[in-house]
């Protein structure tokens, strides 16, 4: 997240009135299946959703939950949970797992989606590869699969209301009911 | 949407016809954003002011992170970075040749024409694509798209401010006449155009997203006091410059800057796999 981003949050950023917005593109066109690529994601995140903190999960899933609010983002003391930047956690059942290493492995996989704020995040990889290694630790986990997606559109209304108090005790205010 | 007749699968899933119309309308668009934000990074020290500075370099920063994603989607295929970017040759890429041109030496009209002109097309493309059958594509249009507002609000805005006084106008007359006919390239067809149309991969056709374009570009620069060789219902007085970068063909300057960005992987040998020991028959 960068200051930018935060700064232009506050004000509404819509464009002058030129007709960028003014292009009808055919809205009679049906979108696609949102994720029909995934195998695993029964649940697809929507505005709804989100954020996801994992806050009925159990088990292995809880587990997952948990390491992942210890992980802060990398600009921000604030965990990338409560930044709303993790769409979901998955627990894959052995039966759905056709990839075959996980199987003899104890342990589950674990499917996670997750978002970032702006898409030239310099600390990607560096991020990305902190969660797998991190969730690979996490007890009864034998594998991790970590899937950046961006539908929805990450925005300021995807982060929890810890977040919001980390943000502020850092500096950052997040205005109430932010949809960004 | 019925998946089964229009919509797209998995990327293990296509048909080489589909997989070959899904590359050839990612590869311009991937290479596109890469090879702008190159030529932007070369203002980042040297814009105007500090705040422009820093406005160049962020926007810069979002067009490689598009590139990113959009070359994500053709790692999909098996594709490397490197096979992308860092070991391909000039001729595999597809971007259009407007933005590989070096700016007129130290012409800010030239970086905010060129800008303005790609943005509006950028904008319309994306436009085309939210109803992609691709649903990998769809998953990444809509942030793409909430990042470019403030590209098109920095270009307006510097245009108007550029042309607020004759020979700031002149400059920008001087940056259109030179990068108008090469800002077609960016609706150059390539032999996929038909394939990806009819899967809907894009949903208009570039043609279509031309005519659009012209409507929206033409009246503004026009309203600036610009002369624009084209006008708004379609009609076009420049030819397309004998390259176009979309069917592979590029100017001379194309090979000096992809050398020169490259340079530093090929110091680090990045391409050559490492070797603990002499092969023993060149010992």
């Amino acid at each position: 997240m960068t200051d930018q981003d935060t700064a232009n949050a506050g004000s509404p950023s819509s464009p002058d009135g030129i007709a960028e917005q003014d292009i009808e593109t055919e809205a009679t066109i049906e979108g696609p299946e949102y994720c029909a690529y995934t195998d695993y994601n029964q649940d697809t995140p929507s505005e709804t959703s989100l954020p996801a903190t994992g806050e009925n999960a159990t088990g292995v899933e809880q587990r997952v939950w948990d390491r992942l609010y210890e992980i802060d983002d990398p600009e921000m003391p604030v965990s990338i949970v409560d930044l709303g930047l993790i769409y979901g956690v998955r627990a894959v059942e052995e039966s759905e797992d056709t990839t075959g290493d996980a199987a003899d492995a104890a342990g589950t996989r674990v499917a996670i989606d997750m978002t970032l704020t702006y898409t030239g995040c310099p600390a990607r990889k560096m991020l990305t590869e902190e969660i797998e290694a991190e969730v690979r630790s996490v007890e009864g986990v034998s594998e991790v699969s970590l899937d950046l997606v961006w539908s929805p559109n990450w925005s300021l209304s995807m982060v929890t209301e810890q977040g919001r108090a980390d943000l502020r005790e850092f500096g950052l205010s997040v205005p109430e009911g932010e949809e960004a | 949407m019925s998946t089964e007749t229009t919509g797209l699968g998995t990327p293990e899933s296509l048909t080489d016809a589909e997989r070959e119309a899904v590359e050839a309308e990612l590869r311009p668009l991937a290479d596109g954003e890469f090879v702008l934000a190159e030529r932007y990074t070369e203002w980042q020290v040297q814009a105007p002011t500090l705040e422009s500075d820093l406005a160049i370099s962020n926007i810069a920063q979002d067009e490689l992170g598009h590139a990113r994603l959009w070359y994500d989607l053709l790692e999909d295929f098996g594709y490397t970075e490197a096979d992308l970017i860092w070991e391909a040759s000039p001729g595999e890429f597809r971007h259009p040749t407007l933005v590989e041109l070096p700016f007129a030496e130290g012409d800010w009209a030239d970086a905010i024409v060129r800008g303005y002109l790609y943005d509006a097309y950028e904008s319309r493309h994306l436009h085309a694509l939210e109803g992609t059958s691709y649903p990998r594509i769809a998953d990444r249009v809509g942030k793409v798209l909430a990042e470019e507002d403030y590209h098109t609000q920095h270009a307006r805005n510097w245009l108007s401010r550029l042309c607020d006084d004759e020979p700031g106008r002149e400059r920008v007359q001087n940056a259109l006449d030179r990068l108008f006919p090469y800002a077609l390239t960016l609706f150059a067809e390539t032999e996929h155009e038909d394939a990806i149309v009819e899967m809907r991969i894009r949903t208009e056709s570039l043609a279509a997203m031309r005519g659009e374009w012209l409507e929206v570009v033409v009246p503004r620069l026009e309203s600036l006091g610009l002369s624009v060789p084209a006008s708004e219902d379609g009609e076009v007085l420049v030819d397309l410059p004998d390259q176009v970068g979309k069917d592979g063909s590029h100017t001379e300057h194309w090979p000096e800057l992809l050398e020169e960005f490259t340079r530093t992987y090929r110091k680090l040998e990045l391409g050559e796999p490492p070797r603990l020991l002499e092969d023993p028959n060149e010992a």
